[in-house]
């Protein structure tokens, strides 16, 4: 018998992803319980990679939820089906990676297979996790919440401006984060990028961000061609990958 | 070699094939519906289980019908289920059945395009479909669902809501890779699989035992170790894989294949030069590819064509069945298409092309236009394309309509390839603007907004195109149907100042920008411009359909500042316009707008449903029942719920609902209908109707999710699941726009009602944070309602003070005067059920604090008096509880309306002949007549045609005049009285 893919908290991974979480209070709920789960996940506990982006998700995730409920949106049945949206991918990924599908979206998978060592930094594993998130899962979250709402993606939008406002959410919560590890996230950016104007500070979330937003419209145009999309869906894949196990190299512990 | 083909067993899924036929079949209780959504990998064994499935289904009396769906995209609506049906009517089958399946079919090739045309579509292919079942259960089975087209995917969505008045359960396969990314499927699972009689089933690879069981049934022993940890380390499982290494195996092959595409990849190499010539040419054709079309295709002699094909299809690439041949997998073309040359390719496709040209064949323009196309003849697919959209238009199928326009935009625009056979036809004329035309009306039609306005862009470009005026209003249209008011506004003015307008023009532009200004909330403009409108409106011969929408817009500003009179005249002078001169659309619409007007803003609620009822019988008359005598009986059942006729509401419901109506429409009555429900505290009704509707909008439109959340919320809190309705409300309030105050306001009261009534009955812990934002919330509301429009302030003020009331008593002991506050109000506004539910707490305050019981029990017994009236069962059992426990008699007084004598038992012991039975309506006494045969409910409900729940409200009724307590006494009291 093989150990399986979570170890001893294996059951109750698999039991809290049977459940598909519906709203934004569910998916708070959700990424609490998974929190408590991974740090308890040998060997690593405390410091495994995956808990530490879950935590800056579940972190951010509570702002927007605070964010629905004092009206901070424009139009919060969009942003609230685009969280859920969201957050399904990443449960998805949870899901095939929970039974070894050749499914799981590389992406996720550099940062999964880390999740029993070897030990990463915090922000690095968080960043990771953020990259997979934004560049590969965002774009088909946004896609199928327009989709589902029968609307657009239209620049300059009621939708649009409330997506840019995510941004700030991101602002108000990474300096807590990132404080101290500034200087060496912008060297890290300038090696990866070489334009350090468009990286600084909080703006690699907005940058990758943006990003998403356009690759989103791209994908919405080719939406309706099975093997259009399933090219940009591998591109994408490819590209998140490859930063993402950029970030959990030793370089990436440079970052911390 | 031949006899090898699906001899494997079928091994590991038994489980699953038994789960499948309960799910679909024996659990499925009659009248209901139910799906099953299968997805795995490709090789998992989808197709097979699918047929081993479908068989068991059959032999258990339930009608199947299988289709599959095409990868060339939309090609045409509803595609899978008219395959499905004429390969049914190619198998023997009785007489009647047959000709049903051919009436259905039939159906799909009368249909023309109309108003409603999708919705009325539904309507016939649903009672084709009953016709066809027959009274047998049906059971549609659709493969390869991943390709599904929109129209298919939103008919299915309407039956399986139960609007087709169906027992339908559907059965389909999906390829899991195909889901992963944006795939439009992926978001209707997600909602699909939350309902009770959806399920989503992951069907994995074997597992070890599975692996060796089936590996053993193939080499004929059981592997050695060795051999048998070697497979299953190779196959993964995938049963697909695992045969053909067996095979290998068994053959004493040396088997290098350890993923499907390799799989399929080594076979294709072995194939003899014939079998693969047909192999390329199936995958390059359109599923079923019939025989003769493959022998124009491949071009071999009849004899050595069935060789070839024997050998392919023993390679086990090929399936044959009587429609024709298909690949047995789709991998199979995808590892194909690396292989061919391009002008190998174009070639395949123009022999296709000109084969079909000479023979009409199913999907005859879409397969035309396809092969052309590829065959690098864009000159001839493009009149295809054309007539390929026109079919989809036909169907009402506007997306693959636009994607077929698209399509022949493009191919007018390719340039004309050298023609290799010197015998091109000369190229079509066509007019490009006409194309633009078509591609951004079917695209504004099925809502690619953006795609519809840039389309419409270029037709601007084009000297063809049309004048400026008619320009700016079209694209006002589109950026209003894409909800983007403001730049529709400047459209909008921009085609009211254009040289150019015809008064035509100026009049419809005007109608319709006070219509947008009145969306925007800003009354006053809207009422300006609705003047306007009506003035140039009225100059204009044959304009009664803009005077119709411009009125609306003057009656709707007017109610919201406060001079409804001088609204509600304009709008009864709209209809008397319209009845005299206008088409049966604009009498429709002005019947519409006028019952709204009374019914929402103006809350006059008894005229606004009678002039919904008068309204929905002229329309009948007029022959639009379908759309709008629906939407004006939503319009009175919601009325008549508000003001209390509650079975006169369950009537026209139900009377409505028999148009089988679809998409909006169907989702507001099912809503109505619910709410009633939620009333009678019928949980079972309730639940059915949510989960319909959530179905409904699996397909799109989260926007009309919200009163499907406030009913959810109620309907739990009758449960005493206060942690559900929370959850219900929380989810409300996380989804609502700031400016939606109603809304807001409704949801304010559920999650403070729930937090209340958690505390009272400690069902669950009162969730602090929650009650503080539902007070941050219900203060907001009070402040944006001061701002807002009388109407709006009216109805938010009734759920504020029933907020400020439950506040009272979740901090204390509720405060009766908070709740004789809400009690008033909705007395004023006429709307019984919450009134009677503010007096039920006042009583309940009054007690507690022990203070003036008499008023306490004068309260309750008009509560108990009201709920009564409208059947409202869980209220009158809270009121009868509170009763009980305060000894508060609810039908004590001696003056209360009913002449009830207080102790007519005793003095009809001593007196029989008073007659007991004068206190019942002449229904009552016929309920009570089959009370007394010992009849139960739902079998006098059966006797009478009303429903169960109707009789349980009447016999309450019989019990509370009788005063009697059991069905036992009022038989008594019934074969006392009974005429001799």
């Amino acid at each position: 018998m093989t150990e399986p893919v979570w170890g001893p908290v294996h059951q109750d991974i698999v039991g809290l992803l049977a459940d598909h979480p519906a709203d934004v209070p569910a998916v708070v709920d959700h990424l609490t319980k998974l929190q408590d789960l991974l740090v308890r996940l040998p060997p690593l506990e405390e410091s495994c990679p995956l808990a530490d982006f879950n935590k800056l998700y579940l972190t951010i995730t509570t702002s927007v939820l605070n964010g629905l409920y004092d009206e901070r949106f424009t139009d919060p049945v969009f942003l609230a089906r685009l969280d859920v949206e969201f957050a399904t991918r990443y449960f998805d990924a949870l899901r095939f990676w929970t039974e070894s599908s050749p499914n799981t979206p590389k992406a996720w998978s550099c940062l999964f297979q880390r999740m029993r060592g070897p030990d990463a930094r915090p922000l690095p594993s968080a960043a990771a996790g953020v990259n997979a998130h934004i560049n590969y899962d965002l774009p088909f979250a946004l896609v199928t919440t327009f989709d589902s709402l029968e609307s657009e993606p239209v620049d300059g939008s009621e939708q649009h401006r409330d997506y840019l406002e995510i941004n700030n959410i991101f602002a108000e919560k990474i300096p807590g984060l990132r404080r101290g590890y500034l200087d060496n996230w912008q060297l890290m950016i300038d090696m990866l990028n070489g334009d350090i104007d468009d990286w600084y500070q909080g703006e690699l979330v907005e940058y990758t961000r943006n990003v998403a937003w356009r690759n989103a419209q791209k994908i919405w145009r080719c939406r309706h061609d099975p093997e259009a999309r399933e090219c940009e869906r591998t591109r994408l894949d490819d590209n998140a990958a490859l930063l993402g196990r950029l970030l959990l190299s030793p370089l990436g512990a440079f970052l911390q | 070699m031949a006899s090898d083909v699906d001899t494997a067993p079928l091994v590991g899924r038994a489980d699953t094939v038994r789960a499948l036929r309960s799910a679909l079949l024996d659990d499925v209780a009659p009248g209901h519906t139910a799906a099953v959504f299968l997805t795995g990998e490709s090789g998992v064994g989808k197709t097979r289980l699918l047929a081993e499935a479908s068989e068991r289904l059959r032999d258990a009396g339930a009608l199947v019908l299988t289709g599959s769906c095409l990868d060339i995209g939309d090609a045409s609506p509803l595609h899978p289920l008219r395959q499905a049906l004429r390969r049914f009517d190619a198998e023997p089958a009785e007489a009647r059945t047959a000709s049903a399946v051919r009436g259905l079919l039939q159906v799909f090739d009368e249909e023309t395009p109309g108003p409603d045309g999708a919705g009325a579509l539904l309507e016939r292919v649903s009672r084709g479909l009953q016709m066809v079942a027959g009274g047998r259960p049906l059971v549609l089975v659709l493969d390869d669902f991943q390709w599904v087209d929109r129209s298919t995917r939103q008919l299915l969505l309407y039956l399986l809501a139960g609007l087709g008045d169906l027992q339908l359960s559907v059965l389909a396969a999906i390829r899991a890779e195909s889901l992963q990314g944006a795939h439009p499927l992926r978001r209707v699972l997600t909602e699909l699989r939350r309902l009770r009689s959806v399920r989503v089933v992951d069907l994995a690879p074997l597992d070890r035992a599975g692996t060796d069981e089936l590996a053993a049934a193939i080499v004929g022993t059981p592997l050695a170790p060795d051999d048998a940890d070697q497979m299953w380390q190779r196959s993964g499982g995938n049963p697909f894989v695992v045969e053909e290494l067996a095979r290998d195996l068994r053959d004493g092959r040396d088997g290098l294949s350890d993923t499907v595409r390799e799989v399929f990849l080594a076979r294709v190499d072995a194939l003899p030069q014939h079998a693969h010539a047909v192999v390329h040419a199936v995958a390059a054709g359109v599923e079923p590819v019939e025989h003769w079309l493959l022998a124009q295709v491949v071009r071999l002699p009849e004899e050595e064509l069935i060789d070839a094909v024997r050998a392919a299809v023993a390679h086990r690439l090929l399936v044959s069945a009587d429609d024709g041949y298909r690949l047995r997998h789709r991998l199979v073309a995808e590892v194909l298409a690396h292989e061919l040359l391009p002008a190998e390719r174009a070639a395949l496709h123009r022999r296709y092309a000109e084969a079909l040209t000479s023979a009409t064949a199913e999907l005859h323009q879409a397969r035309l236009a396809h092969h052309w196309r590829l065959a690098g003849e864009p000159g001839r697919a493009l009149p295809a394309a054309m007539a390929a959209a026109r079919e989809a238009e036909r169907l009402h199928g506007y997306a693959e309509a636009h994607r077929h326009w698209s399509a022949a935009l493009q191919l007018a625009d390719a340039p004309a390839a050298v023609a290799p056979d010197g015998d091109r036809p000369d190229p079509v004329e066509v007019s490009r603007a006409e194309l633009l035309e078509h591609a951004a009306e079917t695209a504004h039609h099925c809502g690619e907004h953006a795609r519809a306005l840039a389309l419409l862009e270029e037709l601007a470009a084009d000297p063809a195109g049309p004048a400026t005026c008619d320009l700016h209003i079209r694209r006002a249209r589109y950026l209003a149907a894409a909800g983007r008011s403001a730049p529709a506004e400047a459209e909008y003015r921009r085609a009211l100042a254009a040289a150019d307008c015809t008064p035509r023009e100026r009049a419809t532009a005007a109608a319709r920008l006070a219509e947008l200004l009145l969306h925007l909330g800003r009354y006053g403009e809207a009422g300006d411009q609705a003047r306007e409108a009506l003035e140039l409106a009225a100059a204009v011969e044959g304009s009664t359909s803009e005077l119709v929408l411009a009125s609306a817009a003057l009656g709707y500003s007017e109610a919201f500042l406060e001079d409804p009179d001088a609204g509600l005249a304009v709008m009864r002078n709209a209809l008397a316009i319209a009845e005299r001169s206008g088409r049966p659309e604009d009498v429709a619409c002005a019947y519409l707008h006028l019952a709204e007007l009374l019914t929402g803003p103006l809350n006059i609620l008894e005229e606004g449903v009678v002039v919904a009822r008068r309204g929905a019988e002229r329309v009948a008359e007029l022959g639009l029942g379908r759309t709008w005598e629906t939407r004006l009986l939503a319009i009175a059942t919601n009325g008549l719920f508000r003001v209390g006729q509650w079975a006169e509401a369950e009537k026209v419901v139900a009377a409505a609902l028999r148009h089988r109506p679809s998409g909006a429409d169907a989702v507001e009555l099912l809503l109505a209908r619910c709410r009633l429900s939620v009333g009678y505290g019928d949980v079972e009704a309730s639940d059915r109707d949510l989960e319909a509707v959530a179905t409904v909008l699996a397909g799109g439109g989260a926007r009309h999710v919200l009163p499907m959340l406030i009913l959810r919320a109620g309907l739990a809190m009758w449960q005493g699941r206060h942690d559900l309705a929370r959850q219900a409300v929380q989810r409300g309030l996380t989804e609502s726009r700031s400016d939606d105050v109603i809304v807001l306001a409704t949801l304010a009261w559920h999650g403070l009602r729930a937090e209340a009534e958690a505390h009272a009955s400690r069902t669950v812990e009162v969730d602090p944070t929650a009650v503080r934002r539902l007070r941050e919330v219900a203060d907001r509301v009070a402040g944006k309602s001061e701002k807002a429009g009388a109407p709006v302030r009216y109805v938010a003020d009734g759920f504020l003070a029933l907020c400020d009331a439950e506040v009272s008593r979740l901090d204390g002991k509720g405060d009766p005067e908070l709740w004789a506050r809400s009690a008033e109000l909705w007395d004023h506004r006429n709307h019984p059920y919450p009134a009677a539910y503010s007096r039920l707490r006042q009583a309940e305050a009054l007690l507690t604090r022990r203070s003036k019981p008499a008023t306490a029990g004068r309260l309750l017994r008009q509560a108990y008096q009201m709920a009564q009236g409208l059947g409202a069962v869980p209220l009158s059992s809270e009121i009868r509880t509170l009763a009980g426990r305060a000894r508060v008699t609810l039908e004590e007084s001696p003056a209360a309306t009913r002449p009830v004598p207080r102790r007519r038992k005793a003095a009809a012991e001593a007196a029989p002949a008073v007659d007991e039975l004068a206190v019942l309506t002449a229904r009552e006494r016929e309920v009570l007549a089959a009370v007394a045969e010992g009849l139960t409910n739902r079998e006098i409900g059966q006797r009478l045609f009303i429903s169960e729940r109707t009789i349980g409200v009447h016999v309450s009724h019989i019990f509370d005049k009788l005063q009697v307590r059991t069905r036992v006494q009022a038989s008594a009291i019934f074969l006392r009285n009974r005429p001799e």
